[in-house]
Parts: structure tokens; sequence; C-alpha cells
């Protein structure tokens, strides 16, 4: 061997190759695994009889599969009450943060003006202001104006706290939009109002449903004020009404699981989707730079 | 009529001011305003339940906020937790973001596994954890058996370490996707004419980390930094809905404090004092950030 004058035990490059990749597949494996763990137990303890999940040690794989839990759940808990009220909040939250954001969005990507950064540093500050500040005078305030138990009130609360980050994301997507195109329209004789609405808004469709889905998950999450703005159980959205089904006595570990499942398939599935815009408008810049 | 586009862009110069004005005016009705109500709120007592009416009482609820030890301590349970979190997330996001910015099969895939615990509520992810570190029936238990000397499963969130440990670990678990997306991002436009420039001139695999990699993602890394600081100082549904700020106040931070205060003891004078001193360290970071960004807009001019 005339190449072993490392020290190192002569290996041809192929060979160091295939060990290098499984070395890189193993690596990954084992991080994936360990991220997504709490979620794959999260599914075996909805889908497996509960004389399963409470033996210990429980077993790692699910050993039987029912799905009565889900029916008795609907039957048993008003859980279904409770995904209408977060329905109509989020909702709500997502007609005016998309309506407000498209206006933001505009003046702040399209528009020069006086004032311009000075309101980008305002919406940078806001999003940054933790929620609590706000509660304890907007429940004094509530509470004089008898708007506890509300679920508009509760909704445009949520949509304050989302409309900076939606019209970040927006703008990034309005600032992609080439400007020769907007000046052609505007020289062609395009009023400013059907230049946005004819050619700046279905060019910038995929933003505008990011900013959709941040505005009505950011409500149908949240749980903050609408633990403490809504008291009644009537009117109570499914975020704070799972926390209270650990308390009740009856319900069982995959009643429990589920419930939470259930509450997690939508945001789950619509935050991946459209997590690239997500995600630059939660940087504000860090991203694209 | 066609006018230049000067022209047309002079004739609407009160259309920005016109677009920006129901958002002013929607942040100030729900943000802005009632921050003001809370610092002039701070110098009163305000007794919601007896219908007194509210009274000035200068300082007296900033007397008591630097003499209450339960809020230095909630300071100082802010500054190590949100530490603690803010290294783990973005130690494992900056390992992830190496991993997987190398080519695999299934990467599009695995990074979409990868990026569901940012996906996911705040509410559902304390149900699983709950369940997860459960004394009797957790599956962590199983885990932490494996460890030579551990005989019973442990109270993972009734005491005070193992619950600044579990608070600390499920809040970097829910954190580090985000930056790591945000860092292989940054990785992916590191030019590999550089890399391939070293590699002609011999550079090993750390010297290309420490020489280009790392040069290449810090700007992001710093940004990244200060968003974890806003985030961390803002958190609160996680670390109420896992402990509520115990055992013994142990993992009770600052908004937990203010919480606590309001409407666990209905000490709304207090609390908006306390949110005050929340309202300056929030500011004084998002000045922070506000200043970073700008340096950097600069530099990239």
């Amino acid at each position: 061997m005339t190449t072993a004058t490392t020290g190192a035990p002569y290996r041809p490059p192929r060979l160091r190759q295939a060990i290098r990749k499984t070395l890189l597949y193993v690596a990954i494996i084992f991080v994936t695994a360990i991220t997504i763990f709490p979620i794959y137990w999260m599914i075996v303890s909805t889908i497996q009889p509960n004389k399963y999940s409470l033996s210990f040690p429980p077993p790692f794989f699910p050993q039987e599969i029912s799905f009565t839990q889900f029916g008795l759940l609907f039957a048993q808990r008003p859980i279904a009450n409770w995904l209408k009220n977060s329905f109509v909040i989020a909702s709500i939250s997502m007609l005016l943060v998309t309506a407000l954001s498209v206006l933001g969005a505009y003046a702040l990507s399209s528009l020069r003006w006086r004032g311009r950064s000075l309101f980008g540093l305002f919406l940078l500050v806001t999003q940054m202001l933790p929620e609590i500040l706000v509660l304890v005078p907007l429940y004094i305030l509530y509470n004089q104006l008898e708007q506890l138990n509300s679920l508009p009130a509760l909704a445009v609360v949520d949509a304050a706290f989302a409309l900076p980050v939606c019209i970040w994301i927006l703008k990034g997507v309005f600032d992609a939009v080439p400007p020769e195109v907007l000046d052609a329209a505007l020289v062609d004789g395009c009023s400013e109002f059907s230049t946005v609405w004819r050619i700046v808004l279905p060019l910038s469709l995929p933003g505008l449903v990011a900013v959709a889905v941040v505005a009505f998950f950011g409500g149908w999450n949240e749980f903050l004020y609408a633990s403490i703005l809504v008291g009644s159980t009537e009117l109570m959205p499914a975020s704070v009404g799972l926390t209270t089904l650990s308390g009740l006595s009856g319900v069982l570990v995959e009643q429990y699981m589920g419930a939470g499942m259930i509450f997690s398939i939508l945001p789950v599935a619509f935050y991946l989707s459209m997590q690239r815009y997500i995600i630059a408008g939660l940087s504000a810049g860090a991203v694209k730079g | 009529m066609k006018p230049s586009s000067g022209k047309v862009h002079r004739r609407l110069h009160l259309l920005p001011y016109l677009l920006a004005l129901p958002i002013i005016l929607y942040e100030g009705i729900f943000i802005v305003s009632p921050i003001l109500q809370g610092i002039y709120g701070s110098f009163t007592r305000i007794d919601l339940g007896s219908g007194k009416p509210q009274i000035w009482v200068g300082l007296a609820n900033y007397a008591r906020m630097f003499a209450d030890d339960l809020f230095w301590q909630a300071l100082k349970n802010t500054l190590t937790i949100s530490a603690m979190v803010i290294i783990v997330a973005l130690v494992a996001a900056l390992a992830t973001a190496l991993l997987f910015n190398r080519p695999f099969r299934f990467r599009a895939g695995a990074r979409a596994l990868m990026m569901i615990p940012w996906a996911f509520p705040e509410v559902p992810v304390v149900m699983i954890f709950i369940w997860i570190l459960s004394p009797q029936f957790g599956v962590a238990n199983v885990v932490a058996r494996l460890i030579p000397g551990v005989t019973q499963n442990p109270m993972w969130l009734q005491d005070s370490n193992l619950a600044i440990g579990s608070v600390v670990l499920i809040s970097a678990w829910k954190a580090f996707p985000f930056y790591s997306l945000v860092i292989l991002a940054a990785l992916q436009s590191v030019s590999q004419e550089l890399y391939d420039a070293a590699k002609v001139d011999g550079a090993n695999v750390f010297q290309l980390f420490r020489n280009i990699t790392l040069p290449g993602i810090l700007p992001t890394i710093e940004v990244l930094l200060v968003l974890a600081v806003i985030f961390s100082f803002k958190g609160f549904a996680l670390i109420f809905l896992l402990t509520g700020g115990g055992p013994n106040y142990a993992t009770e931070t600052v908004i937990l404090r203010i919480y606590n205060a309001a409407f666990r003891f209905y000490d709304y004078s207090y609390a908006a004092a306390m949110g005050v001193a929340g309202f300056v360290i929030s500011l004084v970071i998002a000045i922070g950030f506000i200043i970073m960004q700008a340096r950097r807009a600069r530099e990239l001019a």
C-alpha cells in the first residue's frame, strides 16, 4: 500500500463515499425521528385502545387500531361547537387582515412617500410587543363596554396582532411584481385602483393565500386572549376548550389526543404548504437580506 | 388622457397616507391605545370588583414592583430560560441546517417533516408533552430509566430543575425548525465557487466551515438571535399550560408574572406596572433589531 503514509488504512474512494453517505442517512433519519417523535406518539396514543397507552412501559408501535374514540369525542364533548367558534373567530380575523394588509403592503411596496419607513418601523414594533401588554387594559375596556363573551370582539384583537406580519408577507410578494408592468398599466390609462385589482393582486395570489392562512390560523390557534375575553362555555373556541378536557373526569387519553389531532390537522397542513411566504414575513428581511 | 408616470404619482400623492391611515387607526385602537391606558393605569389603583373609582397613587405600584422578590425572580427566570432556549434552539437549527444542506434522496419530504413542530399549534403541543411527561404512563420515563441509577419515574413538571429543563427543551423543539429553515436559506446563498476554490487549495472540512460557511451565514444568525430573544420574551401559552409558572415560581417568566397578577390575583394596577416594565424591555429589544437590520441594509447597499 503506497498511499498509507498517514497511518490511516487505505480505502478505495468509492467505499469511503459509501460510508459517508450511509452516515449522512443515519444522521438524517435519527434527527428527523427525534423531531417528529412527539407527533408520532400523539397519533399512536389516539389510534390504539387505551389499555396499551395505560400500561408501562407502553408499546412503541400500535398493537391494535380503533377509531371509535372520534365518534365518542363528538358525541360526549362539545368539540363541534368549540371548532365552530374557532372557525367564526378565524374567519373574521382573516377577512379583516387580508383586506387591510393589501392596503398596507401596497403603500409600503409600490409607493414612495414621506413617512414610509416610519410606517414600516411602526409595524415592526407592534409586531414585537408581547400580547399580554395589551390584554390587561383591553380586558378592563371590554368589561366596561360589555364586550366580554363576544366572538367578533375577540377576533378584531387577534387581527390586530396578525396584521403587521401579514403586511410584511404581502409587501415581499408585491415587491416581486416588476415595476414596468405597473407603469405600463398606468400609462395605458388604468386607474391606480384597477391596476392593483387587475394586475398586482392576481400576480400575488400565493401571497394573498399566505396572508389568509396566517390570519385565519392566528385566530384559530390563539389561546391567551380567548381564555380571558371569552368566559362562557357556549362561546369557547377549541384552543381553550381543549385545555379544559384534561380536567374533566372520564376523558380518556385517546379522546384527549384525538381532540388535539383534529384541532391541529388544518393549521399544520396550511402552514406547511405556505411556509416559504410565512417565514419570509416572520423574519422581516432576515431571509432575503 | 395619457399622463407620464411621474405625473400620475404626483396626482396620487395623498394615496399612501389614505392607505396607511386605516391600518394606523386599527393598530392604534387595539394596540397603542391599550398600552397607553396601561401606562396610565400603572400610576393608579384599579378595583374592578367593588366599582370603586380609579385613584391616582403615583409611583406606588412601581415602588412595590422594585421591592417584589417575585418580580426579580421572574426577570431572572426570563433571562435564564430564554438564554437556554435560544442556545439549544439555535445550535439544533445550525446542526440540522448543515445536515439538510447536503444533497440526499427525499430531502424535500424530510424537510417538511422537520417543519412540523413549528407548524403545530401551541395548545396541542402542550397536550402531547403533558402526556409524554406523565409521571405514571409517560413514554419519557422509558428513556429516563435507561440512565443508570434512575429507578423511579421522574416528576418531570413537579420538580423545579426538571420543570425548567422540560420547558426549555419543549420550547426549543417548537422553535428550532423556523431558525433551521432560515439558516438553510442563508447556506444556499453562500457562493459555491468559494468552496470549490478553497477545496482546490486543499482546505479541510473544518477550514471550509470556519472561513467560508460561518462568515457567510453570520449576519443571518445575528438577526435570528435577536428574533429569538423577542420570541422567547413574548412566549406565554407553552409555559403557562405546561407549568403555570410553577413549581414554586421556578418557571414564572415576566409575562406569566403579569398574567398571574392580573388574572389570578385581580391585581390590575400592579400588573399594569409590570406591563410597563415588559413594554420597556421589548422596546429595547425591538430597537436593537431595527438598528441591526438598518446596519445590514447599509452594508448591502
